[in-house]
């Protein structure tokens, strides 16, 4: 009785793995299947090929706009990671004035939603004659204050005997930053990584206002502009670019997965 | 080897005063005990003298030099912290030699020096661990490593021990005096632990509300405290206090507190009539126990008193009685011990005690 209940139990969780799992499936194999086998919710084609892909590529500059995603997400996600982090460290660990207002307006920052300031925003771009260059993309980017208290959180917790002991080893605060509070952080720099990377990746709105040239989309604006352009012509297109879109942001996640894993787990910063 | 001078350092957080006055000379060699309650002072003047604190005014000399505006690593003093602040994703190796490389000191030295602060320390097979690998007293001695292989001018020692378990805590002590012995590094060390201070100091400076008390040879804190507090805090087990007045005949002055008289052969400052409140101390160690029936009377003052607790050491056990409303404490061979309830006579010998004024000031 015991292993039926067990058995009924795990039935009940593939199934439910099964619901979440499918339609990405769907969409992989989709995206492999020629036109007329689109509408079947079978996972294995019949008859597998790459038309899709072709057609995508042909279509659109989908490669270019793969390069432009990279470069704009990997730019981000550095600037946030080495900025967010030495004004995560000031405010954790320095004595100077008006300290304490530098993190309530930093809170503040967090209040304020997006879409408030984006009307301001695209107007002081085209003020700096910034539309349709790489700068509109990334400048705005380069500070993300989630990302400051999160580290700010972490760099409390380190013991002050660890920089004590690194100032008088000789060290700098920026050396002291960077050769030992960063190895200490790792899963905090891999979580916001990770999130400003997808974040960034992501993105649609903004690369949709600032940018209209088509050789500097980023993939989901290209993707966007492709798929509800009309573009794209037909489903199973549609998805392959998706696919493109969707690629990197799993493999990142394979690589930072460790880390996650370890913050959940809680830091091994004890000596 | 250099001197370390402090010229009337004052250290303020705001509005509170954490360091007054502090003025003091640390010799060549010499190993200094900073020691003093939670809130003395006694971790931020090193702290200073480290260079990871400010001073608020006055001026810290390291071999004549003003150091008080220099940073840190200008200062070339080390630290051993309590916590031991041992970077913890770097080896021992890398811990001892991080110090070194980012003075530039070239490669086969740095190896020469971690070979020989390795060896010295019992750290050689250890050197390819990292600290979450090492126990206890093996953090510890990493600690003193990364302290000793840049060979500076003065050791800094903050509370090292507080973290080991007492039997470790005995041991490390050992080795820190024979090593301070050994390398003559000027070295002052901070501890709240009287022990420490009595057993490893050169001299000791006794600080409260960071202020100096008294500084001094060990043996002359416990036989000549200038006050109350040095009396109270250096010894074990603490000095017995027992508030009265003086009174009696001019020359043979008496101690008269509610039901007990000791008798004062010294002279005090202080006149025999004077109804002003004042405080006998006397050690546990002085107190002499006898049973109270017993027709030997020693030649000084005795109080008759009752067993109200026994403390078992082993050795010397520790007997606490009531005398009159007073609860005193007295260190009693193992041989001769009384039971509680037991009544007693307590032998107090007038030229081991000691007079405090009302201030807590030592009369003599």
């Amino acid at each position: 009785m015991k292993a039926l209940g067990r058995v009924a139990l795990y039935l009940a969780l593939t199934l439910a793995a099964l619901t979440f799992i499918y339609p990405f499936l769907w969409m992989a194999s989709t995206t492999l299947k020629p036109p007329f086998e689109v509408g079947t919710l079978t996972l294995v084609p019949d008859q597998m090929t790459l038309d899709n892909y072709r057609t995508m590529w042909a279509r659109a500059p989908f490669g270019r706009a793969l390069l432009n995603s990279a470069l704009v997400a990997t730019t981000i996600t550095a600037a946030v990671l080495v900025f967010g982090s030495i004004t995560a460290y000031a405010m954790a660990r320095l004595r100077f004035r008006g300290r304490p207002a530098l993190n309530a307006a930093t809170m503040a920052v967090l209040l304020v939603p997006g879409q408030l300031t984006l009307i301001p925003l695209y107007t002081l771009i085209v003020q700096l004659g910034w539309i349709d260059t790489y700068a509109a993309l990334i400048v705005p980017y380069l500070f993300n204050a989630t990302a400051i208290l999160m580290l700010r959180q972490f760099f409390l917790q380190i013991p002050q005997s660890l920089i004590d002991s690194a100032r008088m080893d000789g060290m700098g605060e920026l050396r002291i930053l960077f050769t030992i509070f960063w190895p200490l952080s790792r899963p905090v720099l891999a979580i916001v990584a990770i999130f400003t990377f997808m974040g960034s990746w992501n993105e649609v709105l903004w690369p949709l206002l600032v940018v209209r040239e088509q050789h500097l989309m980023t993939l989901p604006q290209l993707l966007t502009v492709f798929a509800l352009g009309g573009g794209a012509g037909s489903i199973g297109v549609s998805l392959a670019s998706a696919m493109v879109l969707v690629v990197p942001v799993v493999i990142a996640y394979a690589f930072l997965q460790r880390h996650f894993i370890e913050s959940m787990a809680g830091s091994g910063i004890k000596g | 080897m250099p001197s370390v001078t402090f010229d009337h350092v004052y250290k303020r957080f705001g509005d509170t005063r954490v360091v007054e006055d502090f003025d003091l000379t640390v010799t060549d060699g010499e190993l200094l005990v900073l020691v003093g309650g939670s809130g003395s002072g006694k971790s931020t003047i090193l702290r200073m003298l480290a260079g990871l604190e400010l001073v608020t005014s006055g001026t810290i000399r390291i071999d004549h030099r003003d150091v008080t505006a220099l940073p840190s690593r200008e200062r070339d003093v080390a630290m051993v912290f309590q916590d031991y602040a041992l970077y913890p994703h770097m080896t021992v190796r890398e811990n001892l030699s991080l110090g070194l490389r980012l003075r530039k000191v070239p490669r086969p030295e740095i190896d020469r020096r971690v070979e020989w602060a390795g060896s010295m320390l019992g750290l050689a097979p250890l050197l390819d661990r990292k600290p979450k690998q090492l126990s206890g007293g093996q953090r510890q001695r990493v600690a003193m490593g990364r302290a000793i292989v840049r060979e500076p001018l003065v050791f800094l020692f903050d509370e090292p021990l507080s973290n080991l378990d007492a039997g470790l805590r005995a041991q490390m002590r050992i080795e820190i005096g024979a090593l301070q012995r050994r390398l003559k590094t000027t070295t002052i060390y901070v501890t709240h632990d009287q022990v420490e201070a009595m057993t490893l100091g050169d001299r000791i400076v006794v600080l409260a509300d960071g202020r100096i008390q008294q500084v001094g040879q060990p043996i002359e804190l416990y036989r000549a405290p200038v006050n109350r507090f040095v009396a109270g805090f250096i010894g074990t087990p603490r000095m017995n206090f027992v508030e009265g007045h003086l009174g009696g005949d001019l020359g043979a002055a008496t101690f008269i507190a509610e039901g007990a008289r000791v008798k004062l052969t010294r002279a005090f400052p202080l006149a025999p009539e004077s109804s002003a409140v004042v405080t006998l101390g006397v050690r546990p160690e002085d107190l002499r126990l006898s049973p109270a029936d017993s027709s030997e009377r020693p030649a000084s003052s005795t109080l008759l008193g009752r067993v109200v607790l026994v403390e078992r050491l082993g050795g010397t056990s520790h007997v606490h009685l009531d005398v009159g409303a007073h609860r005193l404490m007295a260190s009693v061979s193992d041989s001769a011990l009384p039971q509680v309830g037991d009544h007693v006579a307590v032998g107090v010998p007038s030229e081991r005690v000691y007079l405090f004024a009302a201030d807590g000031r030592a009369l003599r």
